[in-house]
């Protein structure tokens, strides 16, 4: 931790002495957030990422019992925070639980380098408070209209990488997807907007490149 | 990559304002600028004025501030400096106005800050946008403008 190594990348242990990436994922209900976690939780595993994830619901763990089931990670490294009735609260307002739970994990689990946080389904102003997460994501989709972008709902422009999930859904809703992409690349002054089709798996793997890239830090 | 892992201590700080000074004749000190919200954050992939690249790594426990030292050595010096955000300064018309507006801006979560008789928003985008989402209340009088820059 005290160790500076100008100008090179110092050695990183997996015994884990700096803390883990906390990256947040939220979006509209149905954007495709947990399917965005179960495309990126095989790839992080793929490159080594020492990885949990947290997700939060309204009432219930539907998604931490779907991540759990899915196989793709050990179902401990799985937190599930029920937020009651406001989702975006227990992400921005009053994080304290997801807080709390991200550092149970760190404490279960030494040498964590990443955890993914999804947070409830929720409307187009949500956003992750930035003492919660070090970066966040925020999942929209083609379905969901090629107007969306234009709406200039806080999550769409304050996140710090766009991903339009779904493009492979364009055809069938008549989304102009180019128009979509280039309104939310005006939108948000040219920071970051990434395509993914997460019933495929295609884009995911320029997300992971960009995580690591932006917080992980590691290559 | 520059990776920055700790916070060395404050720029104003005798000792390393001293080393800060002289460091500063060889042009050897780098600035890294941030906007005030991102001092929350422990992980930060950053540019320092003269192009380094970095990667600020930091304990939960740190917090980013406005001349947090992140490197000091014979050669070269990181200081962090707070890019501060400019704020639209309000007047509501009356006391329900002045109501309303509060209740508007908590809904949009706005940082604000109360200055007398008039409320001030911290612009943490282009200033039309707020502007655009404030003009029910503009419209016809009920919050107007100070000042017009
Ligand atoms: N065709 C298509 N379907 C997708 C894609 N991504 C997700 N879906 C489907 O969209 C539906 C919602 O996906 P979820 O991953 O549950 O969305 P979510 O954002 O996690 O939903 P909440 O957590 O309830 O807000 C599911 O039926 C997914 O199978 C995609 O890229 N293409
Ligand atoms: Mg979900």
């Amino acid at each position: 931790m005290n160790s500076i190594v100008p100008g090179t990348l110092a050695p990183r242990t997996k015994t884990g002495t700096t803390s883990a990436a906390r990256v947040g994922v939220g979006g509209p209900v149905g954007s495709g957030k947990t399917a965005l976690l179960e495309q990126l939780i095989p790839r992080f595993i793929a490159r080594g990422t020492n990885l949990a994830v947290i997700t939060n619901d309204i009432a219930t763990k539907e998604d931490a019992e779907r991540v759990r089931r899915s196989g793709l990670i050990a179902p401990e490294r799985v937190a599930a925070v029920e937020t009651g009735a406001c989702p975006h609260s227990a992400i921005r307002e009053d994080p304290t639980l997801n807080m709390q739970a991200a550092d149970d994990l760190e404490a279960k689990f030494p040498g964590l380098e990443l955890i993914l946080i999804e947070s409830g389904g929720d409307n187009l102003a949500s956003s992750f408070s930035l003492d919660l997460v070090d970066y966040w994501l925020f999942v929209i989709d083609v379905a969901g209209g090629d107007d969306i972008p234009r709406k200039r709902g806080f999550g769409v422009l304050t996140c710090d990488l766009l991903v339009i999930n779904k493009t492979d859904l364009a055809p069938y809703v008549k989304t102009d997807l180019p128009r979509m992409v280039r309104e939310a690349n005006e939108v948000r002054g040219g920071r970051p907007v990434l395509l993914t089709n997460c019933a495929a798996g295609e884009g995911v793997d320029a997300i992971v490149e960009h995580l690591a890239r932006e917080v992980l830090f590691d290559r | 990559m520059l990776r920055l892992t700790e916070i060395i201590g404050t720029a104003s700080e005798p000792h390393i304002a001293e080393r800060l000074h002289s460091l500063s004749h060889r042009g050897a000190v780098e600035y890294v600028t941030l906007r005030r919200e991102d001092t929350s954050r422990k992980r930060l992939h950053v540019f320092t004025d003269r192009g380094t690249e970095g990667a600020i790594i930091l304990d939960r426990s740190e917090q980013l501030a406005n001349g947090s030292v992140l490197l000091l050595e014979e050669q070269r010096a990181v200081v962090v400096r707070l890019e501060e955000a400019p704020w639209l300064a309000l007047e509501p018309r009356d006391a329900a106005a002045a109501l309303e507006l509060g209740y508007f801006c908590g809904n949009m979560h706005w940082k604000v800050r109360f200055v007398g008789e008039y409320l001030h928003i911290s612009l943490q985008g282009p200033r039309a946008d707020y502007l655009e989402r404030l003009s029910h209340l503009i419209a016809d009088g009920r919050v107007s403008v100070v000042g017009n820059e």
